[in-house]
């Protein structure tokens, strides 16, 4: 149980902060995989990473070309983004300050320490001369900011939307990846393919599983549902959902997230690899990634608009046949 | 002591908390003195930057107003504590738990009570009707065991014989504890040996305490596990860092407004389960903001209703809501009284010497005199609006003369009191400082005061405002604990060898040699 305003103030925190890491190693890695590409290459990658981070029509609107310095620009620190990879440290540190009493001190300032080293950087300076130092320090301060996160948290409902949040962001990222990659299927060299599993640091894990693989349809499967690697697309549903469970259960009810969201999850957990790559995969992978927008928009009517003024129905006794379970 | 960081150091003139005016270190200061002339000036601001590294990381700033957007700031700590000796501060201790008592039995005989002290002529009717702290709508409010002030800030200052007197009472939202604390945090890392000489009284029991007193104001009807909540304006309010803190330090919620709703008069906060009982509001909103429907129609920071539900006894809210009839600077003056009324005892604390000016002939006086006193704002706070006379323009006196004539209520008049001075680091020596102290005084089951408390010191030299909102800095204060405390504890080395570290058996290589140096804040002062 806690305040409505906290639990949304902890679930932003744990979408702004994927959001910054994955906006990086997306830059990172295209940035680096075109220092190796033939020149005409780069504006379809550069607006490729746009179109995934949702951020085509607002880098239109700066009038720009769409060249590595002014997506970086953009993706990394313009004011007029936001979100911006800057703007999401920002707003991910505004949501622990407004859940200050909540969070474990260790945790407020691994974030506090992380936006202030931000600040102090002349960022526009680092990306014209250094990007790939950029890119390091704010992976890794993410990743100090995770770890400490779940190190510290106590496992309480203030980390179920936290950890909701971050799942629902990764997912929802995944499918607009996979989305765009599999659009230009014909043209996208296996070169491109290993840019998609690095930016979510797959590619060494995908190695592994797949022993030098090289088939594209290999990866979408990885990528969209391997069990056992954590930025899969399933892994992150199944682990929003184990969360959304714990929290219903306290109800006695099945909530609508749950069921939004186990539907999605049914639907590709019981999949046929043939059978999704048969049908259009790039509509169905939109689908998806609308349906995951609406499973965050359910948990928000659900815990924090809290518009029923009183407290939920909870029936008494065991609960009727086919209310429960699956 | 005149070498090193103490070179030049100018005691005279002023109470100096740690040498006598013969130049002598006081007893309770020698270890530290000692202690300081180990350290070189670059050490010591080596330790400064640590400190303020610190402060950052952990985000314990306050917002400053007007200087563009909100901007955070740090409350500077000085390094170099102030002590204050076990019998000293016992009787402070006394001094301040019967000021309290009396304050609040004031406060309930005014707004519950028969007005007694109205009755029988000891404060005139006309001078608490006028405060501007004084809430009609207070009136027929009762407050479980009478806890009208569950905290209370009482700012005290030491004159030119070492005397401690009450410069001002703080019975509405009186903030700074944070400071207290972080700061004794703060100061056990960066100068950790100075420690070992000494038996420093701690402080960190006061989430504790301010629990245990807000939930012993509970309505009788929440029962054995009343649930409080801090209430705050937000994350913008310059004493946000604050609010967090303390309901972190009492494992409460911190709620805004918006987070809490009325119905049928009883009072509940929005959670993620529906809505949840709130029995006792640690508010740290001015009371014009509580309550849209009673107070400032355009409060957007408050809760409709609130007010009819306390009335209900339905919900505590703490501190209650008048208290600024108490801390009125004019009611001040008759503090004295008032403690002599309600305990029939003598103050144990001095006041400062207070002219009121409604009287024509003590007015007349005091604007003869206005260059040698100090006049504030009856009902202001934080150090606003004053004039210090002997430090003022000709053309300040004159627009104070005005304001006195025109509104006499609105003003009183205090002989200037010359603070106590402290070491304080400047750069890379030790300078004298004015100081203050505010200790926080908890009215629960009993009335209680946190060991010492804020001392607050003007960095800038001469100056005698010690307030945050003015240049002002803290320092960490300790007071010592009584020779042969029985609550001493253990040797803390018992038991160590006992441990034992598990490690990975094939481990057998020699582990490197970790340097200490320059890997952390360092305990032994480098030579």
């Amino acid at each position: 149980m806690m305040l409505s305003r906290h639990a949304e103030s902890l679930f932003w925190l744990g979408r702004y902060l994927e959001r910054a890491e994955y906006s990086t190693r997306m830059l990172d890695v295209t940035y680096h995989s075109l220092l190796e590409s033939a020149a005409w290459e780069s504006e379809r990658a550069w607006r490729d990473l746009l179109q995934v981070l949702r951020s085509e029509s607002g880098f239109d609107k700066t009038g720009s070309p769409a060249t590595s310095e002014h997506v970086n620009r953009f993706v990394m620190i313009d004011r007029a983004n936001s979100d911006s990879v800057s703007a999401c440290i920002e707003r991910a540190r505004e949501n622990a300050r407004s859940v200050r009493e909540l969070i474990p001190t260790e945790l407020w300032q691994s974030l506090n320490s992380f936006y202030l080293a931000l600040n102090q950087r002349d960022l526009a300076v680092d990306l014209a001369e250094q990007p790939y130092d950029l890119y390091e320090m704010v992976k890794q301060r993410c990743q100090t900011v995770s770890g400490v996160l779940s190190d510290t948290m106590a496992r309480d409902d203030g980390w179920r939307f936290v950890t909701i949040g971050r799942h629902l962001e990764r997912a929802q990222v995944m499918c607009r990846l996979l989305a765009i990659r599999y659009q230009n299927l014909g043209d996208v060299s296996f070169h491109q393919w290993l840019a998609a599993l690095k930016s979510a640091s797959a590619a060494e894990a995908f190695r592994k599983a797949y022993r030098g693989s090289q088939d594209p349809a290999e990866v979408i499967e990885f990528l969209l549902l391997s069990p056992v690697f954590p930025r899969s697309v399933f892994f992150s549903l199944r682990h929003a959902e184990a969360e959304l469970d714990i929290l219903g259960a306290q109800f006695g009810r099945v909530t609508r997230p749950q069921r939004l969201l186990g539907r999605i999850r049914a639907g590709l957990e019981f999949a046929e690899i043939e059978e999704l790559l048969h049908d259009d995969l790039r509509l169905h992978l939109v689908e998806v990634e609308s349906d995951i927008r609406w499973v965050a928009e359910s948990v928000a009517l659900e815990y924090f608009r809290n518009s029923h003024e009183f407290a939920p129905f909870v029936p008494t006794g065991p609960a009727p046949v086919g209310t429960k379970g699956r | 002591m005149t070498e090193g960081l103490f070179a030049g150091y100018d005691h005279d003139a002023f109470f100096d908390e740690v040498f006598t005016r013969d130049g002598e270190i006081r007893p309770h200061y020698r270890a530290l003195v000692a202690r300081l002339g180990l350290f070189s000036a670059d050490e010591l601001s080596r330790r400064e930057r640590l400190r303020d590294a610190a402060f950052r990381t952990q985000g314990i700033t306050f917002t400053v107003y007007g200087e563009g957007e909100g901007v955070e700031r740090t409350f500077p700590m000085d390094l170099i504590p102030r002590i204050i000796p076990a019998d000293e501060w016992a009787e402070v201790e006394r001094g301040l738990v019967q000021r309290v008592d009396a304050l609040n039995r004031f406060l309930d005989d005014l707004y519950v009570g028969e007005q007694a002290i109205i009755h029988d002529g000891i404060v005139p009717k006309w001078m608490v009707l006028s405060s501007d702290g004084f809430e009609r709508e207070a009136t027929g409010l009762s407050v479980p065991h009478s806890s009208r002030c569950v905290v209370a800030g009482i700012d005290l200052v030491r004159d030119v014989d070492g005397v401690y007197r009450v410069l001002e009472d703080n019975l509405r939202n009186p903030s700074g504890i944070s400071y207290v604390l972080e700061n004794r945090a703060a100061m056990t890392r960066v100068l950790s040996l100075a420690f070992k000489d000494h038996r420093v009284r701690s402080v960190d029991h006061y989430g504790a305490m301010l629990l245990g007193a807000l939930q012993h104001v509970a309505p009788p009807a929440a029962g054995d596990d009343p649930t409080v909540v801090v209430l705050t304006p937000g994350v913008y309010n310059s004493a946000y860092f604050e609010h967090a803190f303390l309901a972190r330090q009492m494992g409460v919620e911190l709620v805004e407004g918006r987070d809490l709703v009325v119905d049928d008069h009883i009072v509940s906060m929005r959670t993620t389960h529906g809505l949840r009982r709130v029995d006792v509001i640690y508010r740290r909103i001015d009371d014009a903001f509580l309550d849209p429907v009673v107070f400032r129609p355009d409060s957007q920071l408050g809760v409709p209703g609130l007010m009819a539900a306390a009335r209900a006894g339905n919900v505590t809210i703490a501190n209650a809501a008048g208290n600024g009839v108490a801390d009125d600077k004019a009611i001040y003056a008759f503090v004295p009284d008032i403690i002599r009324y309600y305990t029939g005892e003598e103050p144990i604390l001095e006041s400062v010497p207070t002219y009121l000016l409604d009287d024509p002939d003590h007015r007349a006086e005091v604007l003869d005199r206005l260059g040698d006193l100090v006049v504030k704002p009856v009902a202001e706070s934080g150090g606003y609006g004053m004039l210090i006379g002997p430090a003022a323009t000709e053309a300040e006196i004159d627009e104070f003369r005005g304001k006195l004539e025109a509104d006499p209520r609105g003003y009183i008049a205090q002989e200037v009191v010359s603070l106590s001075r402290h070491p304080t680091l400047i750069d890379d020596h030790l300078e004298g400082r004015h100081i203050d102290l505010r200790p926080f005084v908890i009215s629960g089951e009993k009335i209680e005061v946190v060991p010492g408390g804020l001392t607050r010191v003007a960095l800038r030299r001469g100056s005698l405002v010690v307030n945050s909102s003015q240049g002002g800095g803290s320092k960490d204060t300790w007071v010592l604990a009584p020779e042969r405390d029985p609550r001493r504890p253990g040797d803390r080395s018992e038991g160590a060898d006992r441990e034992r570290v598990e490690g990975d058996p094939r481990e057998t290589a020699q582990l490197p040699v970790v340097r200490a140096d320059d890997a952390d804040a360092g305990e032994e002062p480098s030579p």
